[in-house]
């Protein structure tokens, strides 16, 4: 047989079996859409047991017939949706029933889909196990799992150590997710002083810094503006240092002052924008005149932030630009000033 | 003489069937290494979190996103459309509808059915669409602007959008596509765990045609019983679940569908915007970005998510789909043309080898060649001139290869995705996959070399485009 015979039988060969394959598919569905209706009878059982409404045993091991799997997709399913006792005598029942040990055990498993579902679904079994395991599930060799598993234990309370999450989730330098803030965000909750430790730690990049700093946005600890002050002077990389400014702006302290007139001068048009947004957020009134001067930005978010602001901070400004001013500046003024009603 | 003569025709016509089952054969292997390495993607995947779940998990930190609606004359469908857009399940989104100066009462329908006025809105001017007559904003309604604009075409009234919106993501759609609800929250995914790398997102486009629509939602997913929309779903099937994917993981992805695809609005501008003048708009997007980004060696990610987020109808009408195909097959070749130097160009590494590799190949080598196979092959063989195992290979890589991969396709949803509800779809579908090859698509090859032929004469416009209609209730 030469090649090209080769090649037709061997393409022959090929159909036939992806189609004998697809007929066992078909064959496997079939009989899965039997098991469905069997399932869905389970489920309407297990619900009641969950709702405690059946006097059916649920002391481990599972009840006889039911689905350890169907039982605890169900359990997880039916407690992200409830809250309140309803949730708290889920839990309870879904404990009983070894949900919160088979999930511990699927964290050991080789997929990292199911080994994230598990991390994220332990957050719902604060048990101390599930703790210990969800702390253990920090080094999982998969990101995916190890923030999730970050994330759960910050929604038990019990958030890692911040400097500990930096090194092991990446954060900052192979890890970039703003999930990183959601995570600092519970531990702000808890330990501040911790992420404020970070912040004066030469050791820690930049990119963490710049999440710690946002997380840290949403308290009204004012001890940081200084801090951030001192780091946006440091900074040159424009993704981090917007982040510093934004930051500023949210704390809405004037003492943020220094850093926010040199991002209005920064040669990255990203920061000056991001600068004017949080003069205008703080009201730094000294500012108005480098606002104005960005009306006549060649970046267009750049003047629209900068006209904003000038609402708040001299909208005297605003207005003469509009009646005397040079463009782009003028149209900023003017179109600004008409789109809030204040021409 | 006639001996040396009937040698020399001989070789020349194995020269020319080798030439058509290499290509053939080049293809198929192109093919079946996507089809591993989506197979790979698609079991790496994270499991398709329930909406809920990815509410708690990304709506903190989710980044604003403006939804482009383009719309030209949509008088009939626009209420339902803007109420399903305002509906979607984000934190923080506007829905900018763009009326492409339409000859209907569109503006007039959205604009009173909504109670929105005239409003003034200080926008970006960077890229360039024909001029925009007004805004209309009602405080009731405050993630609704509407931009009434002349006529340009879908890609100036996404560039008028573009201009307009203040969001740093926006997601272009058709005018007839219907999001899930969460559709934006799943896409948005590489935008909040990549935030510094990912410069635009792509989803899985399914075919609506056949399902039960209710408000503006899909609420029932059915099989068309149209054969053409029937075989469009293995063609879908293909493109998105197989190509698509495997092209994203190798990080050579050249199309991101017009019918959804969410970009960073940034670098968009940088590229100019949508392109004029070409019917491929969505892929010469995507090309430019890959161009400049790789020009600037910045390091960025276009990706692809798995996940259906949009629903679209498909012609069922053999006219209208194969204006399409001729449409599509010229837009390849407009973008392929030009961006020609990208090709085999180490400067533009995998996009330059894969992503333009694989438009060389299927694109603009394909049709061609295939369709030259299917006159020549049987003719030489029939009067003599080839030999029986030439016939067979060439049947093998257009039929039994072409079977193959269908129904491999086919498999891999059925293992990783099941989003069909019944066993008798999968039945239905199998019996698709192989009867496509006998017929249709030796009349989508018919249908693509139209489309070379209207690129050779630089035929303009998008042909007329007549729609059914969403099945409802």
């Amino acid at each position: 047989m030469n090649g090209l015979e080769a090649l037709w039988f061997g393409s022959l060969t090929l159909a036939a079996f992806s189609l004998m394959i697809m007929a066992g598919l078909m064959i496997t569905r079939s009989f899965s859409v039997y098991l469905a209706s069997i399932r869905e009878t389970e489920r309407k059982r297990l619900v009641a047991v969950l709702l405690g409404q059946d006097s059916l045993p649920v002391t481990p091991p599972p009840p006889l017939g039911l689905s350890r799997k169907l039982c605890l997709q169900l359990s997880v399913e039916m407690i992200q949706l409830v809250r309140g006792e309803d949730r708290v005598r889920f839990i309870a029942a879904a404990t009983a029933m070894g949900v919160a040990e088979r999930l511990r055990h699927q964290l050991d498993s080789g997929s990292p889909g199911v080994r994230l579902v598990a991390a994220e679904a332990l957050a719902h079994f604060p048990d101390d196990k599930s703790r210990q395991r969800l702390r253990l599930a920090i080094d999982d060799p998969n990101p995916n799992v190890r923030i999730a598993a970050a994330l759960s234990l910050a929604q038990v309370g019990e958030p890692p150590p911040a400097a500990e999450l930096v090194y092991k989730l990446g954060i900052g330098t192979s890890e970039n997710s703003l999930l990183a803030v959601s995570l600092f965000r519970d531990v702000a909750e808890r330990r501040p002083d911790e992420l404020k430790a970070l912040l004066v730690d030469p050791n820690i990049p930049a990119g963490a810094k710049a999440a710690v700093i946002e997380s840290l946005s949403a308290s009204s600890d004012y001890t940081i503006v200084p801090m951030i002050v001192s780091l946006a002077g440091e900074e040159e990389d424009p993704r981090h240092l917007t982040r510093y400014l934004r930051a500023l702006g949210k704390f809405g302290h004037p003492a943020g002052e220094p850093a926010i007139k040199r991002g209005l001068q920064s040669r990255h048009w990203e920061v000056r924008a991001t600068a004017a947004g949080a003069a205008g957020r703080i009201g730094l009134v000294a500012l108005a005149p480098n606002l104005r001067q960005l009306l006549g930005d060649p970046e267009w978010w750049v003047r629209f932030r900068a006209g904003e602001a000038l609402r708040t901070t001299g909208i005297e400004h605003l207005r003469d630009v509009a009646s005397s001013g040079t463009e782009p500046a003028r149209t900023a003024a003017s179109k600004i000033l008409a789109e809030r009603g204040l021409e | 003489m006639t001996g040396e003569w009937q040698e020399w025709l001989t070789t020349a016509a194995e020269a020319i069937a080798l030439v058509v089952i290499t290509t053939g054969l080049l293809q198929t292997a192109f093919y079946i290494v996507q089809l591993v390495y989506a197979g790979a993607a698609l079991a790496r995947r994270p499991p398709i979190a329930r909406a809920s779940v990815l509410w708690r998990r990304y709506a903190e930190e989710a980044p604003p996103v403006a939804v482009l609606a383009p719309a030209y004359n949509e008088e009939v469908t626009i209420i339902e459309s803007v109420n399903s857009l305002l509906a979607l399940h984000y934190p923080d989104f506007e829905v900018i509808v763009i009326n492409d100066g339409s000859s209907d009462r569109t503006l007039e329908t959205v604009v009173s059915h909504f109670g929105l006025s005239r409003v003034e809105r200080y926008h970006d001017t960077k890229v360039k669409h024909q001029p925009i007559r007004g805004l209309y904003a009602a405080s009731r309604f405050p993630r609704l602007l509407v931009i009434d604009k002349e006529n340009g075409g879908k890609s100036d009234a996404l560039n008028a959008g573009i201009n307009v919106a203040r969001m740093p993501i926006f997601c272009s759609i058709d005018a007839d596509s219907l999001l899930e609800p969460d559709a934006l929250l799943r896409a948005v995914r590489p935008f909040v765990e990549d935030p510094h790398l990912t410069v635009a997102v792509g989803g899985t486009i399914r075919i609506a045609n056949g399902c039960r629509i209710d408000a503006g939602r899909v609420s029932h997913v059915r099989l068309p019983r149209n054969f053409f929309a029937l075989i469009q779903i293995m063609e879908y099937l293909r493109a998105f679940l197989m190509a698509r994917l495997a092209l994203s993981t190798m990080q050579s992805l050249t199309v991101i569908s017009g019918a959804f695809g969410l970009f960073q609005r940034q670098t968009v501008l940088e590229v100019g915007g949508y392109t004029h003048g070409t019917v491929g708009e969505d892929m010469e997007l995507v090309i430019k970005l890959h161009r400049l980004l790789r020009e600037r060696k910045q390091d960025y990610r276009i990706n692809f998510i798995p996940e259906p987020v949009c629903w679209t109808e498909v012609p069922e009408d053999l006219t209208v789909l194969g204006r399409q195909r001729a449409r599509w097959q010229r837009g390849s070749l407009e973008t392929f043309s030009r961006h020609k130097a990208m090709l085999f160009n180490p400067r533009y590494g995998r996009v330059g080898f894969v992503g333009f590799g694989n438009i060389l190949l299927v694109d603009v080598i394909g049709p061609l060649v295939e369709m030259l196979g299917y006159i020549l092959v049987p003719t030489l063989w029939a009067v003599g001139l080839l030999s029986l195992e030439y016939l067979l290979a060439f049947l093998a890589v257009t039929f039994t290869l072409g079977i193959f991969l269908s129904v491999s396709t086919l498999i891999l949803e059925e293992i990783e995705l099941r989003r069909f509800p019944r066993s008798r779809d999968l039945a239905v579908l199998t019996v698709i996959a192989v009867l496509e090859n006998f017929g249709y698509r030796q009349l989508a090859n018919v249908w693509r070399l139209r489309g070379w032929w209207q690129f050779m004469r630089k035929q303009q416009g998008w042909g007329k485009m007549t729609r059914k209609g969403f099945a409802r209730p």
